[in-house]
C-alpha cells in the first residue's frame, strides 16, 4: 500500500484512485453500518497502459432506499382479484396493493476522471419499477440542507452526462472545482502540513461530496 | 391427521411485483438494432430477486442489463453468480414488432406454456436440482424505438392447487422458534447467504434438531433430512415484507412438495432480512394444509395464473425513455451543458435564456452568412432564418462553410441548402430559408417589375419585424440601404459585416431614431442625434448608387482573404452577443478598447462594446471606431424615417429608381454644394483655416 505518497496539488492518479478507494470502502464498511458496504466494479477490456497490478474500476453503492414520498397507507385490503378471462375465479388471490411506485431507489458511483485527474460522484434515481426520476424529483428527496448547498456553492453544480462506462445519462456533480477545494482542504490539515495522504482522499472528498446528495459520512471516518 | 384450528382461512400470497432497470431497455434496444431486427422469436432472459430486505418495502423480480443474453461488448464484468441479492430465475421474452400484434398476443396460451414448464421441472426434479425454475416468468413487450417507449406486462406463472391450500397458522419467527433455535437459525441462514455457492439458492430446507441446532439444507437433501429432526421447515426467500401474508414463490413451492413428496401439513419458512442479516422478527413460519390430488389428476398439469397488475387492473404498463435514449434530446442536453459551464465556470452573470430565445435574420447566406451562422450556434442560438436569392456555386463549398460538394451539384438555392446544413450539424436548430433578392436603390426598375419589387419589400419589412437581430451580410453596398432602413424604423439590433480585400469591418447600428419617447421630439434634433450611434450609411457623403465599377474599401468585392470572413462573421457574432448581454441593449454607448476600464465592465460582463470594429490583415491590426448617427444619413435619419413612414411604397420607389433622390431629401445635395463654394471662397480669401463642422 502507498500509503506513504501523497498528494499536494489535489488531484489524482489512477492508481492512487483505486488505492483511495480501497481504503475509502473499508473505513465505511466500519464506520458507516447503517448503510450497505460499497462495492468495487472492476473494469475489463479497458486497453490503458497494464504497467502495475491495480486494476481500474469504480466504486458503487446501490439501491439506497428513500422512503421519503411514502405516504402510511395501510396495506390495502382490496380483494381485487386476478383473474385471466378463462380461468377459475381465483379466490385464493388476494391482490394486496403494495407501494408502488412510491419507493425510490437511489444508485452511486464513485468514477475516476482521467481529464480532470479526480473522483466523480455520479447518482441516479428510479421508482421500484424502474423508471428514471428526474432531477426536480430528486432534489425533493434530498434534505433541504443539501439543496441550500447546490444553490449556494459555487463549487458544487449537479449536470446530467452519460455514464462513462455505462452508457446512458446519469447525474453527476461536476468535477472541474475538485481540484481547488481538494487543495483548500488539505491547507488546512493541520496534522500533514500540505499534504494529504493517498488513502484518506476519497474519505475527504466524500466528506463534502457526500453532502451535496445527502450522504453524511461519520466523523471517525476521517481519522 | 393435523391439528387444525377450527376454520382455517384460504391462503393468500402476496403478489410479485417486478422493477426493469432502465439498462435492461437500453441494452435490448441495442440488441434490436443491431442484431435481431424484425425477428421476434422469443428470448430467453435471467430475472434477479433476493429475499426481503427492508420492512416496509417489499423486493422486486429485476430485470437488468445483464439479464439479456451475454454481448460481447460489455466493459463492465457481467454479473458472476453468487451475488447475494441477485438470485437469477429463468425467464422468457416474447417482444412483439407492433402495437397490434402486443395487443393480439394469446396472453392464455403463453402463461400457460410456461406453466407446463415448471410443472415439468417439477415432475422430472429439475426443481430440485434448481429450485430457481420454480420461479420462472414471462414477459411481453413492445418497443417502440422510434419513440423511445416501452409496453410491457409480467407473468409469474404460479400453479393453482385445487382445492387451494389453507393457512392454519401464521407468526413471525421469532415467535415460533425458542431463542436458542432462533440464534441457530440465523445463524446458518447467514452462513448460507454468505457462500457463494449457495446464496443464490431461493429455496432450501430448514432443519432444528432436537438440540436446537439448526442446519440448512439444499431441496434435493429431503429424503436424507427424514428422520434425524425435530422440526423441518421448507424455506425460501420471501420477497414480500407483509407480516400477515407470504411471497408469491410459495404457490409454486408447495405445488412441488405436493406433487414430490405428497405432504398434506407443509411448515414454510418465509425468510427476509435486514441490513444484509437474517431477520427473524420479519421472517415468517406458517402451516399451510395442503389436499392431496388423486389419481388422474395428480398427473395434469394445473391451471395456471399470474398476470402482474398494474395498479391494481388487468393492464400492461409503459415507461418513456425518450429522455435519455432519444439522440436528439441527448444533443440538446450536452449543447446546453456545455453553455451552463461557461457560465458557471467563467461568467456567472452571462444570461442564456436571452441567447436561447432571440430571433435572427441573416440576409445573404455566402462566407459570411454561413460563419455568422456557425459562431451562432455556437452561442446556443437556435433561431436563425436565411435569405439569399443565389445557388451555390462550384466556388462556395471552400469558403462558405455550411455547403458541401453535393449542394453544387444539385443546384441548390443557398437558403435552403444553409437551412439544412444547420439541421444536420444540430438537429434541434429553428431555422428556414427566404430565396429572394432585396432590393436596392440605384438599380432602376421597369413598372412591370415594380409590384413584384414592393411586394419584395413587404416581406423583408416583415421578415425584420418578426426577428430581433439582423445581419447584414450582402455583397454590395447598396443591398445594405434597405435594411438599414427597415431596422431604424423598427429599432431592431442590425450587425453588420463588409469585406475589403485585405480589411473588414464589422459594426452595430445604432437604435432607430424614433426610439425616444414621443416627449423628446420637441428637443433639438443634435441633441438627440449625438445619443444615437451612426449606422452603415451614417458617413457618407453620396447616397448608396449602383457599384459596378470598383469602388474603395467596403464596397463591392468578391475578392478577398479567405481568413477574413471567418474573423469578420465570428466578430459580428461576438458583438450581437455583447449587445444582448447590455442592459441598455440596442441603446447601449458605444466603447473604445482604449476606454478606461472603469464603469463599462460592470454593464455588460463581456467587456467593452464598441460600434465600429475595422481591422487590416495585411498589418494584424485592429481599431475600434465611434461614430455617431448622422442628420443626413440616407437611411436612418428622421428625415428619411419620417417620409417612409408616410409615403412607404412611393417614397420606396423614388429611391430605388432616383438615387439622387435621397441626396435630395437628407440635405446631402445641399452639403455638397456648400462643400465646392467653400472651396471657392478659400481660393480666393486668406482667412485663418477654420476647421468648418462637417457631419460626418
Amino acid at each position: 500500500m502507498n500509503s506513504g505518497r501523497e498528494v499536494s496539488d489535489g488531484r489524482l492518479t489512477v492508481e492512487g484512485f483505486s488505492v483511495a478507494a480501497r481504503a475509502f470502502a473499508d473505513k465505511w464498511k466500519i464506520h458507516n453500518q447503517s448503510f450497505p458496504p460499497w462495492s468495487w466494479v472492476p473494469l475489463i477490456n479497458r486497453t490503458l497502459h497494464l504497467s502495475n497490478q491495480q486494476e481500474e474500476g469504480y466504486l458503487s453503492l446501490e439501491e439506497i432506499l428513500i422512503l421519503s414520498s411514502l405516504e402510511e397507507s395501510p396495506e390495502d385490503e382490496s380483494l381485487n382479484v386476478a383473474t385471466d378471462c378463462l380461468e377459475k375465479e381465483e379466490s385464493v388471490d388476494h391482490t394486496i396493493l403494495n407501494q408502488e411506485n412510491e419507493a425510490h431507489y437511489y444508485d452511486f458511483h464513485i468514477v475516476y476522471s482521467s481529464s480532470y485527474k479526480v473522483p466523480v460522484l455520479y447518482f441516479r434515481g428510479y421508482c421500484s419499477g424502474g423508471q428514471p426520476l428526474s432531477l426536480d424529483v430528486i432534489k425533493k428527496d434530498l434534505p433541504s440542507c443539501s439543496v441550500s448547498l447546490l444553490h449556494e456553492s459555487k463549487w458544487t453544480f449537479i449536470t446530467q452526462e452519460e455514464h462513462p462506462y455505462l452508457n446512458r445519462p446519469w447525474f453527476k456533480l461536476h468535477p472541474c472545482g475538485t481540484e481547488d477545494w481538494i487543495k483548500l482542504l488539505s491547507q488546512s490539515s493541520i496534522s500533514t502540513g500540505c499534504q494529504m495522504p493517498v488513502d484518506l482522499y476519497l474519505v475527504s472528498w466524500f466528506s463534502v461530496v457526500g453532502q451535496v446528495v445527502g450522504l453524511r459520512i461519520p466523523l471517525e471516518m476521517l481519522n | 391427521m393435523s391439528e387444525k384450528e377450527t376454520s382455517p382461512t384460504i391462503l393468500q400470497f402476496a403478489p410479485l411485483n417486478s422493477s426493469v432497470d432502465e439498462g435492461f431497455w437500453h441494452s435490448f434496444s441495442s440488441l434490436k438494432l443491431d442484431k435481431l431486427g424484425i425477428d421476434d422469436s422469443p428470448i430467453p432472459i435471467t430475472g434477479f430477486y433476493g429475499p426481503c430486505s427492508h420492512p416496509q418495502v417489499s423486493n422486486h423480480l429485476t430485470l437488468l442489463s445483464e439479464s439479456l443474453p451475454l454481448d460481447e461488448q460489455s466493459s463492465v464484468a457481467s454479473t458472476s453468480h453468487g451475488n447475494r441479492n441477485k438470485c437469477p430465475v429463468p425467464g422468457i421474452l416474447y417482444n412483439t414488432n407492433t402495437l397490434e400484434s402486443f395487443d393480439k398476443l394469446d396472453k392464455q396460451s403463453l402463461l400457460k406454456a410456461e406453466a407446463n414448464k415448471i410443472w415439468d421441472d417439477i415432475q422430472s426434479g429439475k426443481a430440485l436440482e434448481d429450485p430457481a425454475v420454480l420461479s420462472r416468468f414471462l414477459v411481453i413487450s413492445f418497443a417502440d424505438l422510434k419513440k423511445w417507449s416501452f409496453r410491457y406486462w409480467f407473468a409469474f406463472p404460479a400453479l393453482v392447487l385445487d382445492p387451494p391450500a389453507s393457512l392454519v397458522e401464521l407468526k413471525p419467527a421469532s415467535e415460533y422458534f425458542s431463542s436458542e433455535e432462533a440464534e441457530s437459525v440465523s445463524a446458518a441462514c447467514n452462513e448460507w447467504r454468505n457462500s457463494d455457492l449457495t446464496t443464490d439458492v431461493p429455496f432450501f430446507l430448514v432443519s432444528v434438531s432436537s438440540d436446537s441446532k439448526a442446519s440448512i439444507r439444499h431441496l434435493k437433501d429431503w429424503e436424507a433430512c427424514q428422520g434425524d429432526h425435530h422440526k423441518l421447515l421448507f424455506g425460501f426467500y420471501d420477497p414480500c415484507h407483509l407480516p400477515n401474508n407470504p411471497g408469491w414463490p410459495l404457490r409454486n413451492y408447495l405445488a412441488l412438495i405436493r406433487a414430490r413428496w405428497s405432504l398434506e401439513t407443509v411448515w414454510f419458512f418465509c425468510y427476509r432480512e435486514s441490513r444484509g442479516f437474517a431477520d427473524l422478527n420479519l421472517s415468517l413460519v406458517g402451516q399451510a394444509s395442503v389436499t392431496l390430488a388423486s389419481g388422474e389428476s395428480a398427473e395434469t398439469v394445473p391451471n395456471s395464473v399470474g398476470w402482474e397488475l398494474n395498479k391494481g387492473k388487468r393492464v400492461p404498463r409503459s415507461i418513456s425513455l425518450a429522455n435519455s435514449m432519444d439522440p436528439t434530446r441527448l444533443a440538446v442536453s450536452a449543447v446546453d451543458l456545455n453553455l451552463k459551464l461557461m457560465r458557471w465556470r467563467a461568467l456567472p452573470s452571462l444570461d442564456l435564456n436571452v441567447l436561447s430565445s432571440v430571433k435572427c435574420l441573416l440576409l445573404g447566406a455566402g462566407t459570411l452568412g454561413c460563419q455568422v451562422a456557425r459562431t451562432l450556434m455556437g452561442w446556443g442560438i437556435r433561431n436563425i432564418t436565411f435569405v439569399d436569392y443565389g445557388k451555390v456555386a462550384m466556388s462556395n463549398p471552400v469558403r462558405q462553410s455550411l455547403y458541401t460538394f453535393e449542394d453544387c451539384v444539385g443546384g441548390e438555392f443557398k437558403a435552403v441548402a444553409a437551412v439544412k446544413s444547420l439541421k444536420q450539424i444540430f438537429p434541434a436548430m429553428e431555422s428556414s430559408g427566404v430565396v429572394m433578392a432585396i432590393p436596392m436603390p440605384g438599380h432602376p426598375i421597369s413598372s412591370q417589375e415594380e409590384d413584384s419589387v414592393l411586394a419584395d419589400c413587404k416581406r423583408l419589412s416583415e421578415l425584420i419585424e418578426s426577428h430581433d437581430a439582423v445581419f447584414l451580410l450582402t455583397d454590395t453596398r447598396e443591398s445594405r440601404w434597405l435594411p438599414s432602413l427597415l431596422c431604424a424604423n423598427a429599432n431592431k439590433i442590425a450587425i453588420n459585416a463588409a469585406l475589403g480585400f485585405d480589411s473588414y469591418m464589422v459594426m452595430r447600428h445604432g437604435a432607430g431614431p424614433t426610439s425616444l419617447s414621443d416627449d423628446m421630439q420637441n428637443l433639438d434634433m443634435n441633441k438627440t442625434n449625438k445619443q444615437r450611434l451612426g449606422c452603415y450609411f451614417c458617413n457618407d457623403v453620396v447616397a448608396p448608387q449602383d457599384s459596378m465599377t470598383d469602388r474603395t474599401l467596403d464596397q463591392q468585392c468578391t475578392v478577398t482573404r479567405p481568413g477574413l470572413a471567418p474573423i469578420a462573421g465570428a466578430l459580428a457574432v461576438e458583438l450581437l452577443v455583447g449587445v444582448l448581454q447590455h442592459p441598455l441593449g440596442i441603446n447601449a454607448k458605444g466603447d473604445n478598447s482604449s476606454s478606461s476600464n472603469g464603469g463599462n465592465n460592470d454593464d455588460s460582463p463581456l467587456g467593452i462594446l464598441p460600434h465600429q470594429i475595422r481591422s487590416s490583415v495585411s498589418q494584424f491590426s485592429q481599431i475600434t471606431l465611434l461614430g455617431q448617427a448622422s442628420n443626413s444619413c440616407t437611411a436612418c435619419s428622421e428625415t428619411v424615417i419620417s417620409e417612409y413612414r408616410e409615403r412607404g411604397n412611393s417614397f420606396l420607389l423614388e429611391a430605388i429608381n432616383h438615387p439622387t433622390y435621397l441626396e435630395d431629401l437628407t440635405g446631402l445635395t445641399e452639403l455638397k454644394k456648400a462643400a465646392n463654394s467653400f472651396n471657392l471662397d478659400w481660393e480666393d480669401d486668406d482667412t485663418d483655416d477654420e476647421d468648418v463642422a462637417v457631419h460626418m
